[in-house]
């Protein structure tokens, strides 16, 4: 018996040069698409909505078929209760904040999951804004005024578009608190499409990853950043580890927060949490360095003993070395340094990661399912 | 012109010359204009013809109504010879000084019939009683426009001194030219209609019902002259072969009259 | 000052009251037509786009002829009318009306169409995302949006139907009060020996009238400009 919040999707369509061939399942949560422009999100979302049709396939939300190729079902976009949060918003220029907001609302009444116009607006702090014309608003704004139409439609799944694409950075890390605050609030799976893997990380339950309309991972966040071989998709640069960790105590001292993971401790700047709340660290691999012998005397608060699972063989002068601390960690490493310290496969090495490398923005809210995937550990 | 491509160029030029050509052609040739009124169409187009064809030359005729023709003639129209409908109209070019002196005639005579749709069964005698408004049956009368299309002034002329003046005005179609009116007629929009006696020849939709006598309005008379310094040999030509026996005889059989009879 | 002649109020009114119902009765058609024309493709699309801009490449007084063998007494609709209906168009300002309005149809709808196409067919999806079905969305989403448009329409077919002449008077003649609209009034006085200081009073009239439709008409246009674009 399916869940409400459950996903079944398997669709083909081919478009111009490109064929998309998307399966995927999940049982509710935050999804998040993540791949480069053209790799075919903008196109599976709107044919998770309606507003295209795929060639062939299924996509059933919470046990309710949407579309299936074999029984010929297809229901129109209006009657298929979802929320679609567009890139570039698209609020209705001729109705007030007030009006948008409301405009679903009339056709979500049959509905048992009505949402309440007072609390969405509060959520997402559009009072001000009520009497206002979309023209005036700023991207951070009218994204914020699309999220909350969107929701006051009832719907069963909420779409979301690169919805930070037309908001200007300041805005950004405002935005995604809101939407973290929904993932773990509202009770609504989210398929959430980017090419932001910041956003990705903050936000994903689970992360699938595009690439020319196929799918070539699904998984949480975690398993999916420690994979080397996917590095090419999710950008070498950006390459580094995601951890699920809790908070234990905070160092009012020195203005500090002891996280913990799978057994290890990891000393952040000071976090503004509760102690007991989960949350998501991002540690790049550029901060993290390796030593044959456990360090002395030295500046850093974090390191860990663990073991090398896999070294890559890139070009260039720096490799990067997957290593089990308990959890998985990535370091980035110099050819040299590999050679001197003549590092292999199943060497036990320790990790050192500098505490002031470890931001804001490497920061997530785990939120109830990285709870529940934390406990059953 | 180094603006132009060569292809814009090469069209310009190829234009021009054309347009050299078309204007030499038009030139080369004696060419007659003559500006007739409206109800001449036809007996003058077939006069025409039978003049270029015994003359060499080329005659150009341009039908409109007389008081359009005349007001383009006073705005420098190249009209060779103007024949109008009405005295007023060429009494008017002759006190503007257009028309070359000595050259006016009276050409033609023409009277006035009151007719409907070749179905109709309509009668009607002037001496009855009868009112003409009740012929109509909730209908209209076309006519030109009384206020100035000469068929349609004589027209009213003519129905005032019947006294039916009175009784009919608020039902008329007035129409901007006596085409126009006999349209109305033909197509059986109206069921009856004032036009020339000479409309109804050759015209197998029309039926007179009653004609007008000549005492009920001004004398219909169609004035010919020649435009002051266009009197070449071959206009000339043209206007004495209008004249002839054979000229009058096309004239007669498109039912004009000859001037001044009854 | 400018004391205007009972002929000069019956000319006004007459035209007044001939291009608003010829408006009027546009009005419907040319949404239904710019619609189908806008947003889709079928076999014979250009065969009916061709047919509506006729009356603005086809001299007005063929139109005015082609009026007259269909709508007039014999003609035939005009003789079905008349038989089912006992309603006559011909020689009365109702067939002015008719005469206005097919010249200024052609008008009514380019302008129409053009907002069709100007809407952000994203938007009407938005609306489609949020339950909307497709009617609705067209009468909340699309209907305000092309409003610009379609008072653009009505005004351009307004001023036009103000000065049509040569459809009117071969379909319908020149009836004092009844078809004789001020371009008709104009003409007749241009025709009469010294009517030529009445016929500037009808220009400035004429203008005056133009003139006022399309400056209120500008006035709306930015009133709702101003609205969409905060």
């Amino acid at each position: 018996m399916a869940q409400p919040t459950s996903l079944n999707i398997n669709v083909r369509r081919r478009l111009g040069d490109t064929e998309l061939d998307v399966q995927f399942q999940s049982d509710g949560g935050l999804t998040a698409f993540f791949g480069r422009s053209g790799s075919g999100k903008t196109s599976l979302v709107n044919l998770l909505a309606g507003l295209d049709t795929p060639d062939s396939g299924i996509i059933e939300v919470g046990g309710v078929c949407l579309y299936s190729s074999e029984n010929a079902i297809n229901i129109p976009p209006d009657k298929r209760r979802l929320g679609y949060v567009f890139q570039d918003s698209r609020l209705f220029p001729h109705m007030s904040v007030a009006g948008n907001l409301k405009y679903g609302m009339r056709f979500a009444a049959a509905h048992d999951q009505q949402q309440d116009f007072g609390e969405i607006v509060e959520l997402l702090g559009l009072s001000a804004l009520l009497a206002r014309q979309p023209a005036s608003l700023s991207g951070g704004e009218k994204q914020r005024v699309a999220i909350g139409r969107a929701l006051l439609a009832s719907p069963r799944l909420l779409l979301m578009d690169e919805p930070m694409a037309s908001v200007d950075a300041g805005r950004k890390s405002e935005i995604v608190a809101f939407i973290e605050n929904l993932r773990d609030q509202l009770d609504i799976p989210i398929v959430y499409v980017s090419h932001d893997l910041e956003e990705v990380i903050r936000l994903a339950d689970t992360m699938v990853i595009l690439d020319n309309g196929r799918t070539m991972a699904s998984g949480d966040v975690e398993t999916i950043m420690s994979r080397l071989d996917l590095r090419p998709l999710t950008g070498r640069y950006e390459a580094g580890a995601v951890i699920a960790a809790e908070v234990v105590r905070h160092d009012e001292e020195f203005s500090l927060t002891e996280l913990t993971f799978a057994g290890n401790s990891l000393w952040v700047p000071r976090l503004d949490l509760a102690v007991g709340a989960a949350l998501r660290v991002r540690i790049r691999a550029r901060d993290v360095s390796l030593s044959r012998s456990r360090p002395e005397d030295t500046s850093i608060l974090n390191i860990f003993e663990g073991k090398i699972v896999e070294i890559t063989e890139d070009d260039g002068p720096q490799q990067e070395v997957l290593l089990d601390i308990g959890a998985p960690l990535i370091a980035r490493i110099t050819k040299k340094s590999l050679k001197q310290l003549s590092l292999q496969n199943g060497d036990t090495v320790y990790t050192m990661v500098k505490a002031a490398a470890i931001d804001r923005h490497s920061l997530g809210l785990g939120g109830t399912r990285q709870r529940r995937r934390m406990l059953g550990k | 012109m180094k603006l132009l491509s060569q292809r814009v160029r090469n069209l310009l030029i190829l234009f021009a010359i054309l347009l050299t050509l078309a204007s030499g052609a038009a030139s080369a040739a004696s060419s007659i204009k003559v500006f007739g009124a409206a109800s001449l169409n036809g007996a003058l187009s077939e006069a025409a013809r039978i003049f270029d064809a015994r003359s060499g030359n080329h005659t150009v005729p341009v039908f409109a109504s007389s008081s359009n023709l005349a007001k383009q003639i006073m705005n420098g129209a190249p009209a060779d010879v103007f024949v109008s409908a009405n005295l007023s109209w060429m009494d008017r070019l002759a006190r503007e000084n257009l028309i070359e002196p000595g050259s006016r005639v009276t050409f033609l005579g023409n009277s006035l019939s009151l007719v409907a749709p070749v179905t109709s069964k309509a009668k009607f005698t002037w001496g009855a009683d009868a009112l003409l408004s009740d012929l109509l049956q909730g209908g209209r009368l076309a006519m030109g426009d009384p206020d100035h299309v000469p068929v349609g002034m004589y027209g009213k002329a003519a129905l005032e001194k019947l006294g039916r003046w009175e009784d009919i005005h608020r039902h008329l179609a007035p129409a901007p030219n006596a085409r126009a009116a006999i349209a109305f007629i033909e197509r059986g929009e109206t069921p009856l209609g004032i036009v020339y006696a000479s409309d109804l020849v050759g015209r197998g939709k029309l039926r007179e019902v009653a004609r007008f006598p000549e005492t009920t309005h001004p004398p219909i008379i169609y004035p010919l002259a020649l435009i002051k310094g266009r009197a070449t040999l071959a206009v000339q030509a043209f206007v004495t072969f209008l004249q002839s026996e054979v000229g009058r005889a096309i004239f007669a059989r498109y039912g004009f009259l000859p001037p001044g009879s009854d | 000052m400018f004391a205007l002649s009972p002929l000069e109020i019956e000319a006004i009114q007459l035209s007044l009251r001939v291009a608003g119902f010829a408006v009027l009765a546009c009005l419907p058609l040319g949404l239904l037509t710019a619609w189908v024309l806008a947003r889709h493709e079928f076999f014979g699309k250009s065969v009916l786009n061709g047919i509506v801009h006729l009356p603005l490449v086809v001299p007005p007084v063929v139109i005015g002829y082609l009026l007259l063998v269909t709508f007039g007494r014999n003609g035939a609709i005009g003789r079905w009318l008349w038989e089912t209906f006992e309603i006559s168009i011909a020689f009365s300002w109702k067939g002015a009306a008719v005469a206005a309005g097919v010249m200024a149809f052609p008008l009514m709808v380019r302008a129409i169409r053009l907002s069709f196409e100007g809407v952000d067919k994203g938007l009407e999806d938005a609306a489609r995302t949020l339950g909307a079905p497709g009617w609705w969305v067209f009468l909340t989403i699309t209907l305000p949006l092309i409003l610009p448009g379609v008072l653009t329409g009505v005004i351009l077919a307004f001023a036009r139907s103000l000065g049509e002449f040569g459809a009117t008077i071969t379909f319908v003649s020149n009836i004092p009060g009844e078809t004789r609209t001020l371009p008709l009034a104009l003409y007749s006085l241009t025709q009469v020996p010294d009517g030529e200081s009445g016929a500037m009073r009808l220009v400035v009239i004429a203008v005056a009238l133009a003139l006022i439709a399309l400056v209120a008409s500008e006035a709306l246009s930015r009133r709702i400009a101003k609205r969409m674009g905060g």
